[in-house]
């Protein structure tokens, strides 16, 4: 009797394990799919502004994109931008303006509006002419 | 085993050349093409601009191309501002706050010419060719250096010149934006643009004749990077050398001491066809000039140019192709 107690509770926990793990599953699968649609989505904008000679002043043309795609946008007279597509927390947006260092920045819950501060690069700006003209050797008066 | 050895070579061959001919089985014809077709009156949406040059073109060295060419048919090299620069980075030159101060406010009016005026100089191209290609996902990089023409003297030697390097199929390439876009005339005041495509992806062993990097790893040379100082006895080449070399093979050295009547051998691996016809050497003496046809011979691609120095002094030998000035070499011929 107290043996065939022990199959039969065996039994019943396996199956009641079996279910579980079904449930689990259709649980998990709910989950998962259901996160992609509740995942907030949010319109992404705002200004961008760099800081060269400790003065900062709005960026009017910075490149904006979201990094592994090739949605862009740029920046308009008053440093501002809308990003065209709605991003989720975790997408990187890269910002690139000629002559300042570039700035990933992670968008998350808060990112509706951002201020984008960039740096200015090191760079010294240098330029030679290119010519054509001909080389001439100095010459000593005796030659 | 066999095989892999195979491999292993065809891996070493392809790291020991970095150059355009890397590319030779590649047309660029669409991708020029596509730089001439689109225009753009301002700069202020790169992205869209660069995507148009870019789209549908396969490989990575074509989309740079595209950029490269786009880039040097369009953007003018403003001679007043590298004047004001120039002038101001002399003023400066001992004290570097005050320079860097002015570095800073000129990168801003240089970089607002450049997007709405399409005007700028040697840092100018630089940054927006790796801004473009940084966009169509090509790694590109700004160098600084020195670079040398016939105008510049060799005894004030500062960083003066920017250019790129870009790493296209895994592998690191140079190139010169802004030589390649046209030549300047400074006492004119003006800017010719002219298409050299001789500064497009270089051979290094080429690009160094007047490229000397800040950083000595940007010769791409590795080991057999030059000193400054040998840097300095090389041979004087001009943008049309560029155009009709993929590099020289001798002489290495600018100067030159030999005994009268001995004959001097000059060899140049050939870029394209060349009208043998057209080459000349022009002899300077400091008062007078004297243009003779040399003896040439053509093997394969490579040009062989004997000449015998019959008269004694002290010259400055011009050579000539395609009645442009190639490259410049000086001569002491003695007894």
């Amino acid at each position: 009797m107290n043996l065939k107690y022990t199959i039969m509770k065996t039994t019943k926990t396996f199956t009641f394990k079996k279910s579980n793990i079904i449930l689990l599953g259709l649980f998990f699968t709910l989950f998962f799919t259901s996160n992609s649609f509740l995942a907030q989505e949010i319109t992404v904008k705002g200004v961008v502004s760099g800081e060269a000679d400790s003065k900062t002043e709005v960026l009017t043309g910075t490149n904006i994109y979201l990094k592994g795609s090739k949605i862009v946008t740029t920046s308009n007279k008053k440093g501002e931008f809308t990003f065209p597509q709605k991003l989720k927390t975790g997408d990187v947006l890269v910002f690139s303006y000629l002559g300042f260092v570039k700035k990933r920045i992670k968008i998350n819950a808060n990112s509706s509006f951002i201020n984008v501060v960039l740096k200015e690069d090191e760079n010294q700006m240098l330029g030679a002419l290119n010519s054509n003209k001909r080389y001439t050797s100095k010459r000593s008066k005796q030659e | 085993m066999q095989k892999i050895g195979f491999f292993l070579l065809f891996l070493f061959v392809k790291t020991c050349f970095a150059q355009q001919s890397d590319f030779k089985n590649i047309d660029f014809t669409k991708a020029d093409n596509r730089a001439k077709i689109i225009k753009s009156k301002k700069l202020l949406k790169l992205n869209e601009l660069t995507f148009k040059l870019t789209e549908n073109l396969e490989t990575d060295v074509e989309k740079f191309r595209a950029i490269y060419v786009w880039i040097c048919s369009n953007i003018a090299n403003d001679y007043r501002l590298y004047a004001l620069n120039d002038r101001k980075r002399n003023r400066f030159e001992k004290d570097s706050i005050r320079l860097n101060k002015w570095n800073s406010r000129f990168k801003k009016l240089l970089f607002k010419k450049l997007l709405k005026k399409k005007r700028t100089i040697c840092t100018g191209y630089a940054y927006l060719l790796k801004e473009m290609a940084n966009i169509a996902g090509i790694e590109a990089k700004i160098v600084n250096g020195f670079g040398r023409t016939g105008a510049i003297d060799l005894e004030k030697i500062n960083a003066n010149h920017t250019w790129n390097v870009v790493k296209l199929n895994e592998k690191w390439y140079l190139c010169d934006p802004t030589w390649s876009a046209g030549i300047s005339y400074p006492d004119e005041g003006k800017f010719v643009f002219q298409l050299n495509d001789g500064y497009f992806l270089t051979d290094p062993a080429l690009f160094i004749k007047n490229h000397f990097p800040v950083d000595v790893s940007y010769t791409l040379l590795e080991n057999n990077s030059p000193s400054i100082e040998e840097f300095i006895e090389m041979p004087l080449f001009y943008g049309k050398g560029y155009d009709v070399f993929e590099k020289d093979i001798s002489p290495f050295k600018m100067h030159h001491e030999i005994k009268q009547n001995e004959t001097f051998t000059f060899q140049y691996k050939l870029k394209k066809e060349l009208d043998l016809n057209s080459i000349k050497l022009v002899f300077y003496n400091g008062s007078t000039e004297k243009s003779i046809k040399p003896e040439t011979s053509l093997q394969e691609n490579i040009l062989t140019i004997k000449h015998q120095f019959k008269r004694t002094g002290f010259y400055d030998l011009h050579l000539y192709a395609e009645g442009e000035i190639t490259v410049t070499y000086t001569f002491r011929i003695s007894k």
